[in-house]
């Protein structure tokens, strides 16, 4: 159950409290140990936008994104370097977690339809990690660059080269396949000699079930929309 | 029990407003509905009250797939019916949870109606038996045939495929391709070998 968090809270006591909370401050770039920091004092180390990050947190908190106060353009890189962050946390640490818990499942229960699953996984892995790289290299740039010129008025040669209106949709598939495979492992299939790889698996199956679904939220509900205006503003400007 | 539903429809033409409102009198359901005309009011009414069902003309959003994904999110137990009376591309019908098309029956448009509203008390007690026409689809989709293929060779509408694909999906709880291929390898439908 989400519980309410303020600022004066200890970022410790929050992430105590429910380890949902956990890869907060890691995307952030915040790191353990935290201390008795309140999430005010923490914000203001580490140069973050605490209504940024009060936004984040509730999302961490397992509430759905509601509209908040205006952020304005600054909070840009910040969330460029949390998505960033995160993506690193999805291509080196967790894919490749499940891939191995995956192939030892599969090593385990000799099902013969157990055999689709690693490659069934890893075309999956194939495509998130080619959109992952395609938004580190094509769009957040193009997010800084915007940032750039909406912060210090300089014009770069790179305008109008990509709008984020381009931007690919491809979170719902990702997400989407998740479920798929969390769905065959509970309810289709077979079990044998597996049953601990299996609850491992789908433990670590949920977390990143939660973490993109808290990753697509940023992406569409708040990020593009920034995005959209600062677009919005330096075609105004000119 | 007596259920209720609140729809909101996004549609401009009065005789269509009209024709809709008749029709739901006769569904079993008790249905409070309200006409908007554009997609952006949408925004302001459901932050103002909670929504069951929103049955809208495919012309306020084929050209925006992202807008319409963007309040889908916002909007998330909120069940869409695409109100079709011109041609649109598959793509476009996909995107709605199901059709109510301007040839339906006023049957058929009821039970389209309660079936959105009933979808998400039956989601745990919904009957998992595939159909056998639902059958003969998945095992094409497992081998690798693309709607249009399966709707060639079956000699029916794209769009009654892809009503099949949603249904097979809602049942076994599987979406993608791939991940429907081995529900029907475990479900002995299709041979290992044969993929």
């Amino acid at each position: 159950m989400p519980f309410s968090i303020s600022a004066e809270h200890k970022l410790s006591d929050v992430i105590a409290a429910s380890p949902r909370f956990m890869l907060l401050p890691e995307h952030f770039g915040i790191n353990y140990p935290l201390g008795d920091k309140s999430i005010k004092t923490v914000c203001g180390e580490n140069n973050i936008n605490q209504v940024l990050f009060m936004v984040f947190a509730n999302l961490y908190n397992g509430m759905s994104y509601s509209k908040v106060e205006t952020l304005p353009f600054s909070v840009a890189p910040t969330i460029v370097g949390f998505l960033g962050n995160s993506h690193r946390y999805y291509l080196e640490e967790m894919y490749p977690n499940i891939l191995a818990t995956i192939t030892q499942m599969a090593e385990l229960n000799d099902a013969k339809e157990m055999s689709l699953v690693p490659k069934f996984f890893v075309d999956y892995f194939n495509e998130v990690a080619e959109h992952l790289k395609y938004e580190d290299s094509i769009v957040f740039p193009y997010v800084l660059d915007l940032y750039q010129q909406t912060s210090i008025g300089v014009s770069s040669k790179n305008t109008g080269k990509y709008g984020v209106s381009e931007y690919k949709e491809h979170h719902n598939d990702i997400e989407e396949k998740l479920a798929d495979l969390k769905n065959l492992l509970i309810k289709y299939l077979p079990l044998k000699n597996d049953q601990a790889t299996r609850r491992k698996l789908l433990l670590l199956l949920s977390d990143l079930e939660f973490d993109l679904n808290i990753h697509s939220q940023i992406e569409d509900l708040i990020l593009i929309p920034l995005v959209t205006k600062m677009e919005e503003h330096l075609i105004s400007e000119k | 029990m007596s259920r209720s539903a609140k729809i909101i429809v996004v549609e401009h033409s009065p005789i269509i407003r009209e024709g809709l409102k008749g029709v739901l009198n006769f569904s079993k359901i008790r249905v409070h509905l309200s006409f908007i005309d554009s997609f952006e009011e949408l925004k302001t009414v459901s932050e103002k009250e909670s929504i069951d069902i929103i049955i809208i003309n495919p012309s306020f959003v084929a050209n925006n797939p992202k807008a319409f994904d963007i309040e889908r999110m916002r909007n998330g137990n909120v069940k869409w019916i695409g109100l079709v009376y011109a041609y649109y591309d598959s793509r476009v019908i996909s995107m709605f949870d199901s059709i109510i098309s301007i040839s339906d029956t006023a049957d058929t448009i009821c039970s389209t109606i309660d079936r959105a509203v009933s979808a998400d008390s039956q989601k745990g007690q919904s009957q998992e038996v595939l159909s056998e026409r639902e059958i003969e689809i998945l095992k094409l989709i497992a081998t690798g045939m693309a709607n249009k293929e399966i709707a060639d060779k079956l000699n029916i509408s794209i769009n009654t495929v892809i009503t099949h694909r949603k249904n097979i999906s809602q049942k076994t709880g599987i979406k993608s391709v791939s991940g429907l291929t081995i529900y029907a390898v475990v479900q002995k439908l299709v041979s290992i070998e044969s993929l």
